[in-house]
C-alpha cells in the first residue's frame, strides 16, 4: 500500500534534487570560471556569465515550488525543517553562482599579457580546489543528512581563510611594478569571491545540522568538532 | 435513407433502450397497483362513515344530546346521561392512567439500570396485549362481586387498558430526546432529576401529549370492561357519583341494538356515530401536537 | 479578516437565521488566576476494553492544551474522566487520581454533580435546549443551581458580551436558541458553560461540526478565555492544534506519547511516533 501523503512526499524529494542539482551546476561554473582565470581563457569566462541564468532559473523554480508547498500541504516538524532549509540552501547557491561570475568577470581587467606572480596563482589554484572540495561535501553532508560531515566543513572552511590572507599578504609585498601591483589586487579579489564560496558551504553545512537536530546553530572556528545534540525532555 | 420508413434513433446512455421502457413500464404498474389500494382503504372508510351517518340521521335531533332516555315503549329522549357518565369514566381513568404511565415510562428510560427497563417494557406490552374482557373479569372479580357495580370499578378496569398505552408511547418518545440534552444537562452539573424536569420533559411534551391523548381515544370506546363493572344502572338520568354504576355509551350502544323498537336502534346508530366522532376529533388533535413536537426534537 | 457571508449555505439549522456577522464584537474578561489539573495513574475502561492505560498528565494553568492523536487513541475518554462524565455510559469505570488543584476529583467523599459545576464541557455538536431561549439557555447552569434574581441576570449578560454572541442577540434574548446559525449555537453553549464560572473547560472537538469561519470565531474565543480559565480541548484537526494551543499531547492506544510546547510538537517532535503522525507519514 502507497505510503500516506505520496504526491507530497514525492514532490518534497523533488524539490530537495532539484537543490542538490544546482550544487552541481555551481560546481561546473566554478571549475570553468577558475580555469578561465588560470588560463586568461576570455571566452570560457563569458561563457560563465551567460550560464549564470541558470543557476537563477533554479533558484526561481526552487522558490516557487517551496511556496506552493507551503500554501497547499502545511509540511511540520522534519519537514518544515527541510523546507526552510532548502529555501536557505537556494539562496547560497544563487550567491555562490554570482561569486563564480565575479571571478569570471575579472578575467578580461586582468589583461592578456599581465605579468604573474607563481605563489599567488598556486595559492589560487589551491584554494579553488579547496572550494569545490566544500561545495561537494555540502552536497554530500546534505544528500545523506551528515551532522559531522557539515560541522567538519568548518575546520575546512579554515584552510580557505587561511589561503585567502597568505594572498593577501603575497599581493602586498608584490613589489613597484604597475602592471603586476594592478594584477595583484585582481587576484585579491578573485581569492575574496573564493572565501565568499567557502562561507556558503558553511551556512549550507549551519542547514544540515538545524534539519538533523532541529537547533539551529552559528557554527564558527570556535565550535567544537562534535557538539552532542541536545533534546528537550518529554513530558516539559 | 429511405423518406417513407423511419428507424427510431439509436440509443444513447441517456435515451435508453427496451430495457429501459421496460422498467419504465413496471414502475407505472406499481405505482397504479399501490394507488388504488389506498383508494380501496379510503373509500373503506368512507363506506363506514356514510353508513354509520346514515343510519343515525333519523336520530339526530338536539334532544338526543340532551335529553335522558324515556321509559321502554316510549319514543324521544336521548343518551344525555350516558355522554355524561362516559365522560366521568374517561376522565377518572386517564387522571390515573395518564401520571402513572407517564412515570413509569421516565422511570425506566431515565433512571433504571438496562436490566430493570427490559422486562418492564416487556410487561407493559403483554398488558397491552391482555384481552379487555379479561381485565373486565379481572376487576369484576376485584371490585363488583360481593358488592356492586361502581364507576369506580369501571374507570380503574379503564385506566388498565389505557396505562400500557400511554406508557409505552411516552417511553417511545423519551427515547426520542437526544443524549446530547441529557448530556449538556449533566456537564453543566445539574442532578438528574432536574434533568428530567426541565430539559427532557419540555422536549418530549409534544409527544406525551400525543400518546395520552391516543391512550383516551382507545379507552372511549371500550366495551367489555365496562360490560361487567358499570352496566346495570337505575334510570336514574344523568348521574355523576362514580360510588354507581354510570350509563356511558358502548354499553348504551349494546342495549339499544339488543331492543326491538327501530328509532332505539337508529339512536344506536347515532351513539356509535357520536363515538366514531369523538375518535376522529381526538385523533386530528393529536396529530397536531405530534408535529409540533417532532420539529421541536428534529433540530 | 474579510468575511463573506458563507454561513447562508448553512440549511441544517434554522433556515431563516441571519448570515455569520461581519465582526464578532467580545468584551475583553477579567483576567483570573486559573487552576491546574494534574492527573496520577489514571485509568479507564468501557467493560472489559482498557482504554485508558496509566496515565499521568498535568494541564497548566492559564493555559490552552491541545490532546491529540489518531480515531480511538482514548483523547475523548480522557477528557471525560477528568469531568466523570465517563462514568455515565453503561459499564464503564476509571480509577486513579485527578487532582483539581489539590483535591482529588475521584476522592471518595466527593460529589459528582459538584465536580461538573466545577468542571466545563462543550461538545462536538452545539447542544442549545430547544425548548429553552437564547437568556434561559444561557441561565440553565445557574436558574436550575439555585442563583436568580439580578445576579444570574448580569452574569448571563456577561456571558453573552464574553463569547462576542451579545451584540447579535441582545434584541432578541427571549427568541428559542436553536434559531442560531451553527457557530453562533456552539458559542451560545460556549457562554452556557462560562456562566457557571467553571475552573476548568474541557472541549471535546468543538469546531468540527463549523464551517470555517465560525471555527476561526470560536478559536478567537479560546485564546481569549485562557485569561480567566484552564483550557483542554481534543482536536482530530491538527491545524487546530497548532494555531490555538500552549502546549499539545500527542496520545496512541490510551498512553501519552508526548507532551511538549506545540511549538515543539510542530518544528521538532522528541518521538518518532509523534513525528510520523503531525507529518501524516502514518496509514
Amino acid at each position: 500500500m502507497r505510503e500516506t501523503r505520496h504526491q507530497f512526499r514525492e514532490d518534497l524529494v523533488g524539490l530537495e534534487q532539484q537543490v542538490l542539482g544546482g550544487l552541481d551546476l555551481v560546481i561546473s561554473q566554478l571549475d570553468r570560471a577558475l580555469e578561465s582565470i588560470a588560463y586568461q581563457d576570455v571566452e570560457l569566462a563569458s561563457m560563465v556569465v551567460v550560464d549564470d541564468d541558470r543557476i537563477d532559473g533554479r533558484y526561481l523554480e526552487v522558490h516557487q515550488g517551496i511556496l506552493s508547498m507551503l500554501a497547499r500541504q502545511a509540511p511540520v516538524a522534519s519537514d518544515l525543517r527541510i523546507v526552510a532549509a532548502l529555501l536557505h540552501v537556494i539562496r547560497c547557491i544563487e550567491r555562490m553562482g554570482d561569486q563564480c561570475v565575479n571571478i569570471a568577470k575579472l578575467v578580461p581587467l586582468s589583461g592578456y599579457e599581465s605579468p604573474k606572480d607563481k605563489d599567488i596563482l598556486d595559492a589560487i589554484e589551491k584554494m579553488g580546489l579547496q572550494a569545490r572540495s566544500q561545495v561537494l561535501q555540502a552536497k554530500e553532508a546534505l544528500a545523506s543528512r551528515n551532522v559531522r560531515m557539515a560541522q567538519d566543513l568548518v575546520s575546512q572552511d579554515a584552510s580557505i581563510n587561511r589561503l585567502n590572507r597568505e594572498i593577501f599578504k603575497r599581493a602586498v609585498e608584490i613589489g613597484d611594478d604597475v602592471d603586476m601591483r594592478e594584477w595583484g589586487m585582481f587576484m585579491i579579489l578573485v581569492a575574496r569571491c573564493l572565501e565568499r564560496v567557502g562561507d556558503n558551504t558553511v551556512d549550507i553545512a549551519e542547514q544540515v545540522v538545524f534539519v538533523v537536530t532541529g537547533l539551529f546553530r552559528e557554527m564558527d572556528d570556535t565550535t567544537p568538532a562534535s557538539s552532542p545534540r541536545i533534546v528537550p525532555e518529554p513530558g516539559l | 435513407m429511405s423518406v417513407t420508413t423511419q428507424t427510431p434513433p439509436p440509443p444513447s446512455r441517456l435515451t435508453g433502450g427496451a430495457r429501459q421502457r421496460r422498467r419504465k413500464n413496471v414502475n407505472r404498474l406499481m405505482m397504479g397497483v399501490s394507488t388504488l389500494a389506498a383508494l380501496i382503504a379510503l373509500a373503506v372508510l368512507a363506506l363506514v362513515l356514510v353508513d354509520i351517518v346514515i343510519k343515525a340521521a333519523p336520530a339526530l335531533n338536539l334532544d338526543f344530546f340532551t335529553k335522558n332516555p324515556v321509559p321502554f315503549g316510549q319514543t324521544g329522549g336521548g343518551i344525555a346521561d350516558s355522554i355524561v357518565g362516559s365522560a366521568i369514566l374517561i376522565g377518572l381513568a386517564s387522571a390515573m392512567a395518564i401520571p402513572i404511565g407517564i412515570l413509569v415510562a421516565i422511570f425506566t428510560n431515565e433512571f433504571a439500570p438496562p436490566r430493570l427497563s427490559s422486562p418492564i417494557r416487556f410487561a407493559l406490552d403483554i398488558l397491552n396485549g391482555v384481552p379487555t374482557i379479561v381485565t373486565g373479569i379481572f376487576i369484576y372479580g376485584l371490585l363488583v362481586i360481593g358488592h356492586t357495580q361502581s364507576g369506580w370499578a369501571g374507570a380503574i378496569a379503564l385506566a388498565i387498558v389505557e396505562l400500557p398505552i400511554v406508557a409505552r408511547s411516552a417511553q417511545e418518545v423519551l427515547a426520542l430526546v437526544p443524549r446530547s440534552l441529557k448530556e449538556a444537562g449533566l456537564a453543566l452539573g445539574l442532578r438528574r432529576w432536574r434533568i428530567v424536569l426541565r430539559i427532557v420533559l419540555p422536549t418530549a411534551a409534544g409527544g406525551l401529549v400525543t400518546g395520552a391523548v391516543l391512550g383516551v381515544a382507545r379507552v372511549a370506546g371500550e366495551t367489555a370492561p365496562l360490560l361487567l363493572t358499570s352496566s346495570i344502572f337505575s334510570n336514574l338520568g344523568i348521574t355523576t357519583n362514580p360510588g354507581v354504576a354510570l350509563p356511558n355509551i358502548p354499553v348504551t350502544i349494546f342495549t339499544l341494538s339488543e331492543s326491538p323498537s327501530p328509532q332505539d336502534h337508529a339512536q344506536a346508530w347515532a351513539a356509535a356515530l357520536v363515538l366514531v366522532a369523538f375518535v376522529l376529533i381526538v385523533s386530528l388533535v393529536a396529530r397536531t401536537f405530534n408535529e409540533r413536537s417532532r420539529r421541536k426534537i428534529a433540530d | 479578516m474579510d468575511l463573506d457571508q458563507t454561513e447562508q449555505v448553512d440549511v441544517s439549522t434554522a433556515p431563516e437565521s441571519p448570515p455569520e456577522p461581519e465582526t464578532m464584537e467580545r468584551e475583553k474578561l477579567e483576567p483570573a488566576r486559573g487552576h491546574a489539573i494534574s492527573i496520577k495513574d489514571l485509568n479507564a475502561y468501557y467493560g472489559e476494553r482498557h482504554a485508558i492505560k496509566g496515565i499521568s498528565l498535568t494541564f497548566e494553568p492559564n493555559q490552552v492544551t491541545a490532546i491529540i492523536g489518531p480515531s480511538g487513541c482514548g483523547k475523548s475518554t480522557l477528557v471525560r474522566c477528568i469531568n466523570r462524565m465517563h462514568e455515565e455510559i453503561p459499564k464503564a469505570h476509571a480509577e486513579g487520581t485527578i487532582l483539581l488543584d489539590e483535591e482529588d476529583l475521584y476522592g471518595s467523599r466527593v460529589d459528582v454533580t459538584a465536580v461538573r459545576r466545577q468542571i466545563g464541557m462543550v461538545f462536538q455538536k452545539a447542544n442549545p435546549f430547544p425548548t429553552m431561549s437564547i437568556f434561559d439557555n444561557v441561565a440553565s447552569g445557574l436558574k436550575l443551581a439555585g442563583i436568580r434574581g439580578d445576579s444570574m441576570r448580569e452574569r448571563v449578560h456577561r456571558s453573552l458580551r464574553a463569547v462576542g454572541l451579545w451584540s447579535e442577540v441582545s434584541d432578541r434574548l427571549n427568541s428559542p436558541g436553536i434559531g442560531l446559525s451553527g457557530g453562533q449555537q456552539q458559542r451560545l453553549c460556549i457562554a452556557r458553560t462560562i456562566a457557571v464560572e467553571p475552573e476548568v473547560i474541557l472541549m471535546d472537538e468543538p469546531c468540527s461540526a463549523l464551517d470555517p469561519i465560525a471555527t476561526l470565531k470560536v478559536e478567537e474565543l479560546i485564546d481569549e478565555l485562557k485569561r480567566r480559565y484552564t483550557i483542554v480541548i481534543v482536536t482530530h484537526n491538527m491545524q487546530q492544534a497548532a494555531r490555538v494551543a500552549d502546549s499539545t499531547v500527542f496520545m496512541l492506544d490510551g498512553e501519552v506519547v508526548e507532551h511538549a510546547p506545540t511549538n515543539d510538537i510542530f518544528t521538532n517532535p522528541s518521538d518518532e511516533r509523534t513525528e510520523r503522525y503531525v507529518t501524516g507519514k502514518f496509514g
